[in-house]
């Protein structure tokens, strides 16, 4: 038993080595010594044609769009293999499928605790929001999206190189003969497919989405007396000093929940644009194994800010549904 | 040497980007005791392990927010203004 | 909002497609996965039942069995413990006759050799005195009042000085039976002494008198649950104690 396991933690072992040496051959002066060169960082998404979709102004097929289609095929992919586990009337899940089952086991089990009796309104608003930021995020990380895509000439710093059967960006280094470039007309890669939570549409729609969705629970939960939480006259007339100090905190009220939106859009599209511009700088700094680790911590940035998401519009959601302020039960 | 508007552009981002990160700092002290706290909780209550993670990563997360927009407005003064 | 890349179509189509991600996945994993969820755990509450059931039952049969086993043993105990007793009940009237013989012959003999240990240590006094005089003047070189020495030794031996116990002096002691200790057999004006004394001052009601050559000199006496400690061994210690 032991020396099976012994074995194949010396295959991986072997793995890592060969993949160190392969990139030190590649990328160092002992062998090919191809310098890898900082992409251009573009923050919003990048436009692959020239005409906009539909005639629509400023509304062109961008790489994040492409990415979102792509997030959208991994959640129908684990919508499909889920049921056809589910159809196939096992207990338990295998693959996959049992993975995502076991994932939104605990992520139902933490709605249960928080939102109640409320779980079953709530949870599928926390599963969609979570599948769907963890799709596109990991998508992210499969090898050739944000490095494949159109050369994209007269913006940029380095020259194109013909392999024959494809064009690559070529750094030849400072001094290079009959290379040369005029600082920012150079050739830049226009990548096909980038992970759609570095946009910002996406980001925010989610954010929009969620935080009306919170607003909709409330009023389900509370009807009208929801809107006493943003317009707080209660007790306005009878305790003049602290009925104000209520209703100012009402008011605040209503702009922290705009707040949220913006919390919830720019944490995704920080933490998910960051880690992407760190990959990039980690990759052209130190080519050899260290972006290893960094691709590492993005999965695990990338599952946590999915979790994130999803948990706090969970919480939200939970609190809308709860009747706010002590004074309820003490007329009650 | 002459002075040139572009390259005192670039240098007031560049200065303007590192200061906005600063910011970064509260953020790091605050993940800092959130965790501390949780894991001292987690230490003296074992059985509530799962809740208190479940609060400390909303905490977390509140406290990341601020590092984040410190970097959006680091990002924006790189990639956007001028 | 140009530079950082939001435009209303675009966001409106990412709203449109996270209403329509919404739906499959509310239909089709969270609906299927609850479903399965909350099969899979009355499946295993209603093997937990009847498994608790199965138990029951067991436990039940197992209790009866049990009892049956109970009653035949209790039966056959008590017919034995009859059996036994009636023999026992024989045998124990031979036997307590022989121990109470035994045991007045046993008292006899141990109250023999205590008043001979204690007619040797009187005697052994009386040579103690005139060895330690002896010793005493050949140190000193001179001969002090023989009959203040006597006194002095006696006071060693019996912790009295001035006609009265000189342990109890600031003792508060309360007790209904006093025991005192000395190295040597006190004679018996000494016994009478420390005995009016020791009644006087604690009020018990008797006092019994032990001799112990381990306390070295003086008294060890105990009123009730205290022991007042005015031995010389006792002192020795303590000096020993402050010494360290």
């Amino acid at each position: 038993m032991s020396e099976v396991k012994n074995e194949e933690r010396t295959w991986a072992r072997w793995v890592v080595l060969a993949a160190i040496i392969v990139g030190v051959f590649l990328f160092t002066g002992l062998g090919l010594g191809i310098k890898v060169i900082m992409p251009e960082v573009f923050l919003p998404g990048e436009a692959l044609s020239e005409t906009p979709i539909l005639g629509i102004e400023g509304f062109y097929l961008t790489n994040t769009f492409v990415g979102m289609i792509g997030a959208d095929i991994a959640v129908l992919l684990i919508a499909f293999f889920v049921n056809r586990g589910v159809k196939s009337g096992k207990m338990a899940l295998d693959g996959v499928s049992g993975a995502i089952e076991a994932l939104l086991e605990a992520l139902e089990n933490m709605t249960e605790g928080t939102a109640g009796k409320w779980t079953k309104d709530i949870f599928p608003w926390f599963a969609t929001i979570t599948l769907l930021v963890l799709s596109a995020n990991w998508l992210g990380l499969l090898p050739g999206v944000e490095t494949i895509g159109f050369i994209h000439e007269g913006h940029g710093d380095y020259a194109v190189r013909d392999l024959g059967f494809v064009q690559t960006i070529w750094d030849y280094g400072e001094g290079a003969e009959n290379v040369h470039i005029e600082e920012g007309h150079g050739a830049s890669v226009v990548p096909f497919f980038r992970p759609v939570s570095t946009d910002l549409n996406f980001t925010f729609a989610l954010a929009i989405v969620a935080v009306l969705m919170v607003q909709v629970m409330g009023f389900r939960a509370l009807g009208w007396g929801y809107l006493t939480k943003f317009w707080n006259t209660k007790h306005f007339f009878d305790k003049p000093i602290f009925g104000f100090i209520d209703f100012g905190v009402g008011l605040l009220e209503l702009v922290s929940e705009l707040s949220k939106i913006l919390s919830f859009a720019f944490r995704l599209f920080g933490n998910l644009f960051a880690g992407a511009v760190l990959i990039f700088v980690m990759g052209s700094l130190v080519p050899v194994f260290v972006p290893a680790m960094f691709y590492m911590l993005e999965l695990f940035v990338g599952m946590i800010q999915a979790i994130v998401f999803g948990m706090l519009t969970m919480t939200f959601m939970a609190q809308a549904t709860q009747s706010h302020g002590d004074h309820d039960e003490a007329h009650a | 040497m002459e002075f040139s508007v572009e390259a005192a552009t670039i240098l007031g981002k560049l200065i303007g980007a590192g200061l906005a990160m600063i910011g970064a700092i509260g953020a790091g002290a605050g993940i800092g005791i959130v965790t501390s706290g949780a894991v001292q909780a987690m230490g003296r209550n074992p059985d509530a392990a799962g809740n208190i993670q479940t609060n400390m990563i909303l905490g977390i997360a509140f406290a990341e927010a601020v590092a984040i927009y410190c970097l959006v407005v680091a990002l924006l003064i790189l990639f956007v203004v001028g | 909002m140009e530079a950082l890349g939001i435009n209303l179509p675009f966001l409106l189509v990412q709203i449109i497609n996270l209403l329509i991600v919404y739906t499959v996945v509310a239909k089709w994993v969270v609906g299927p996965v609850g479903k399965m969820l909350t099969q899979r755990r009355e499946t295993i509450a209603q093997g937990m039942e009847d498994a608790r059931v199965a138990g029951e039952a067991r436990a039940n049969a197992e209790e009866e069995a049990a009892k049956i086993k109970a009653e035949a043993q209790a039966e056959a105990s008590k017919i034995v413990s009859d059996a036994t007793e009636r023999a026992q009940s024989a045998g124990a009237e031979v036997k307590a006759a022989a121990e109470a013989e035994a045991s007045t012959a046993k008292d006899k003999a141990l109250a023999n050799v205590e008043a001979e240990r204690n007619q040797m240590l009187g005697d052994l006094r009386g040579q103690v005195a005139a060895l330690a005089i002896a010793g005493a003047q050949k140190l000193v070189g001179e001969v002090l009042d023989e009959k203040k020495q006597h006194a002095l030794l006696n006071d060693f031996f019996a912790g009295v000085k001035d006609g009265s116990v000189v342990v109890l002096a600031d003792a508060g002691l309360k007790g209904d039976s006093a025991e005192v200790t000395s190295a040597l057999p006190l004679t018996d004006s000494e016994q009478d002494l420390v005995k009016k004394d020791v009644l006087d001052k604690s009020g018990a009601e008797a006092v019994s008198f032990l001799v112990d050559p381990a306390i070295l000199g003086g008294l060890v006496i105990k009123v009730g649950d205290k022991v007042m400690d005015g031995s010389v061994a006792g002192k020795l210690e303590g000096l020993r104690q402050n010494m360290r």
